[in-house]
């Protein structure tokens, strides 16, 4: 057997062979059990999936790296649901592909920011944060109220969303660029669809306040007001097993 | 066999720690087996040598 | 081109043809998209690569002996890019620092603001300064540990200049609003296809390379440079899977979602820092250490031994990012323990390297390169342990999400990483320039004390301000309410954000000063070559961007 063993060292293939086998099966048995974690994960039969405005709001949360200061995780502790509300369930991110838990708080969470302030406090606090909040260290995002929200491809985003496991109709697709100007346009003709399409929690507004096509600042808004609202499934029983930190137990 | 959530689970629990101590004692045998003593100790030294120009 | 043969000038005229077939495809089908962008950065890096070698493609063939002669080029180009990645991107870090205190300096734009300028940092100093490092100093040791010649003339230029593309097409794409979202895995899809490309090639390179040599036994960095190579293709690989809204939009949803995506994130996360941060380094570490100090490793066999730890038990651990999360308790727990458990291998590498050097440490007290050297190893040794202590759950609720991630990260990042590529390059650098030694030892010196006293201002203000942050959140007054705003803890955080700020200042001119010495060493080792030998060192630095 050592004989092998020594074979296997000196030829660099044996070596590469025994650095995946090894590695890997530290990630497989790790993850594996992961995929099958449906089985265990919450029920949340209210919950429902993005409309085309959120989603190209959570793409411009995105691509503005915002998840790089701001977590969307509610950890078990005490001071975390006194101060953000009930912890996040696995359920909440199950249609976020990707998730945007996040890894750093230079400030807050936003786990539960939706319907925390109104339309006009995000607006303004994305066109000059110390404007509503002094001494806070977060950049203006004012080009987000100038730039016209590019609504051509939404239907596209949605079929690749399903492709990797979002339910949306063939309805919702097809609607997809309409449903995204209607949610942001109440007066429009496509205000009606939304609320066919998504429910009628779904809150249609116009969310820059300002008038003309749908911007950024409307698609942006849109989203941070939906976090932590597409089901109310976190709210029933939250407060079991939190820790409380001092104790550390 | 059908793999659910439990027995991947338990797979995960039970055969990641045999597999964890076999490969601890696998590699500390052969490490310190007085065997390869002397092949180490050369490895150790074959990197000081002629910087220049392959071969010997 | 002098250095390739006729075969490798047509190999590397085809691919420059085809990245300009594709580039130029990608820029059209595109068109108003950032990928068409990225198409031109393709078609022009095609083109350029076409120019070249079009403008040699006559040169006399290469020396029917080169390969009684190490191919060391591609090094040299690596160690010169890696330095001018490094200034660039402790640059745009030290810059994002600054923006935390004077948060209005975005110009009124996207590109300039702290989220997309972030990423340009950590993918600038992780894959531009840290992953030339990586593949110079592979290069040049696997040649020398193996006394082989590397075995093509094409590859190795197609692995680096392929590789710079990649970073560029990355940290460019930031700027331009194109990113994953996956921390440190933020490139779009069709970057990641690119680099699988690339890192197949260096694999490949480095299988011929090892397969040619002449020494029996494979040496222990060449382990770790191939651990480095092969698991980071597998994390790449898996974390990258991703749909693309169409094959002609930069903008791609990921295959996974929730709390899989999390775990598959942060198993990627935690294990590029194991296998490219620590692997690959130690790789540099057990070669250039034992010869700037002139001695062999103290115990070959207690490196062995942490080679097979580090490998399997890293794998295993990245789920200590998600304590108190959605994520799985059971998951949590096995990611504290394999956490906990990898001090041992890490030790066992920091002692290793430290105990070689007794019998040496006048030279670590009159040589810098290797102080170096002697320092990083102390910082690996800090910070594995500062990470197992993170990784335990009660200690993670009060760390995670503040500051004392950014610090101990940077411990990591600057104490050991940057430490360590340093003292290889100027151990390296005369030898490949072959000169006698650095173009000035005294700004060695001065490097040294920048970057040490730079690093314990950083680590030092983070600590601070990290722990300060967590407890702030977590602190209640008598009447049982918490006493602090968030509000509160951003604004005790000023004078700390400052501090890191200096810190990261001092590093940064730390890098400039190397580079420049760098830069010296080459022009003096340069002209004195010529003069000697009559006829010019050849093309040195031809990188595509």
């Amino acid at each position: 057997m050592f004989g092998a063993h020594y074979k296997l060292e000196r030829n660099a293939i044996g070596l590469v062979l025994m650095i995946i086998g090894v590695a890997s099966i530290g990630g497989l048995v790790e993850i594996a059990p992961l995929f099958t974690i449906d089985e265990t994960v919450e029920e949340a039969p209210d919950m429902r999936v993005y409309t085309p405005l959120e989603l190209a709001g959570r793409n411009i949360y995105i691509r503005e790296g915002c998840y790089a200061c701001h977590s969307q995780m509610i950890r078990t502790l005490r001071d975390e649901v006194e101060r953000y509300g009930p912890y996040s369930l696995a359920v909440e991110s199950q249609y976020d592909h990707p998730m945007l838990w996040g890894s750093k708080r230079t400030g807050p969470d936003l786990a539960r920011l939706g319907n925390k302030y109104s339309d006009d406090w995000h607006v303004a606090h994305l066109l000059d944060p110390r404007s509503v909040v002094p001494g806070s260290v977060m950049p203006a995002y004012a080009w987000l109220a100038r730039t016209e929200l590019d609504t051509d491809d939404m239907s596209a985003h949605l079929s690749a969303q399903r492709a990797v496991g979002v339910p949306y109709d063939e309805d919702m697709i097809a609607e997809a660029a309409a449903d995204a100007i209607g949610q942001a346009r109440p007066d429009s003709d496509g205000a009606e669809g939304v609320i066919d399409r998504y429910g009628d929690d779904t809150a249609i507004r116009n969310f820059d306040g300002a008038p003309g096509k749908p911007t950024e600042m409307d698609a942006l808004v849109a989203y941070l007001q939906i976090l932590g609202r597409l089901t109310d499934v976190a709210h029933a029983g939250a407060s079991e097993n939190v820790e409380s930190a001092e104790s550390g137990s | 066999m059908e793999f659910t959530h439990e027995t991947l689970v338990a797979f995960s629990k039970t055969f990641g720690l045999f597999y964890l101590i076999a490969l601890s004692i696998g590699v500390l045998i052969y490490a310190y087996r007085p065997k390869n003593k002397e092949r180490f100790e050369r490895a150790a030294t074959s990197i000081f040598g002629n910087e220049d120009r392959p071969c010997r | 081109m002098g250095h390739l043969t006729q075969g490798e000038r047509e190999l590397a005229l085809l691919t420059g043809a085809l990245l300009l077939a594709l580039g130029m495809l990608m820029m059209v089908m595109a068109w108003g998209d950032p990928l068409s962008v990225h198409g031109a950065m393709f078609g022009f890096s095609g083109a350029a690569v076409m120019a070249v070698t079009l403008r040699g493609m006559f040169a006399p063939a290469p020396d029917e002996n080169r390969f009684a002669s190490y191919y060391d080029a591609p090094s040299k180009a690596g160690i010169v890019i890696a330095m001018i990645w490094g200034v660039f991107a402790m640059f745009i870090g030290d810059w994002v620092a600054w923006l935390l205190v004077f948060p209005e300096m975005t110009f009124d734009a996207g590109w300039a603001s702290f989220g997309r300028l972030r990423p340009v940092h950590t993918t600038g100093v992780i894959f531009g300064f840290g992953g030339n490092a990586l593949i110079a100093t592979s290069f040049h040791v696997v040649q020398r540990t193996c006394r082989t010649r590397l075995p093509d003339q094409f590859s190795p230029w197609f692995v680096l200049l392929g590789y710079n593309l990649f970073c560029l097409i990355a940290v460019s794409g930031y700027m331009l609003g194109v990113t994953q979202s996956k921390e440190y895995a933020e490139p779009e899809w069709y970057a990641d296809i690119w680099l699988v490309i690339v890192w197949v090639a260096y694999f490949l390179l480095y299988m011929r390379t090892l397969a040619r040599r002449n020494e029996p036994h494979i040496y222990v960095a060449n382990w770790y440079f191939l651990a480095f190579i092969l698991v980071v293709a597998i994390l790449h690989i898996v974390n990258g899977l991703a749909v693309p809204v169409s094959a002609f939009s930069a903008k791609s949803y990921s295959a996974f979602s929730g709390v899989q995506d999390a775990m598959t994130q942060w198993w990627y996360g935690h294990n590029a820092v194991a296998f490219f941060l620590t692997a690959g380094f130690l790789g540099m570490m057990y070669y250039y250490l034992p010869m700037q100090a002139g001695r062999p490793i103290y115990s070959y066999r207690t490196s062995i031994v942490s080679f097979w730890g580090i490998t399997f038990f890293y794998m295993w651990a990245g789920s200590h990012h998600l304590h108190y999360t959605a994520l799985p308790f059971w998951v949590q727990t096995l990611g504290m323990s394999f956490s906990i458990m990898l001090l041992i291998p890490s030790w066992a590498s920091a002692a290793n390297a430290l105990l070689t050097l007794n019998g040496a440490w006048d030279k670590v007290r009159t040589d810098a390169t290797l102080r170096f050297m002697a320092l990083a190893a102390i910082f690996y040794g800090l910070s594995t342990f500062e990470g197992s202590f993170m990784a335990i759950r009660p200690v993670n609720a009060l760390s995670h999400y503040t500051d004392w991630t950014v610090g101990h990260v940077h411990a990591g990042a600057l104490g050991w990483v940057a430490l360590i590529v340093f003292g290889a390059f100027y151990a390296a650098t005369p030898k490949l320039w072959k000169c006698e030694r650095m173009y000035s030892p005294g700004l060695i010196e001065v490097h040294f004390w920048l970057a040490l006293s730079g690093t314990l201002i950083y680590v030092f203000a983070m600590w601070n301000s990290g722990i300060i942050q967590g407890l702030m959140w977590r602190t209640y007054n008598d009447g049982g309410t918490l006493a602090y705003s968030f509000m509160d803890s951003v604004n005790a955080m000023y004078p700390y954000y400052i501090a890191r700020a200096f810190g990261g200042l001092l590093f940064l001119l730390g890098a400039v000063v190397g580079l420049y010495n760098i830069v010296m060493t080459i022009r003096t080792a340069a002209d004195t070559l010529s003069e000697a030998e009559d006829r010019p060192l050849g093309p040195i630095l031809e990188p595509a961007e």
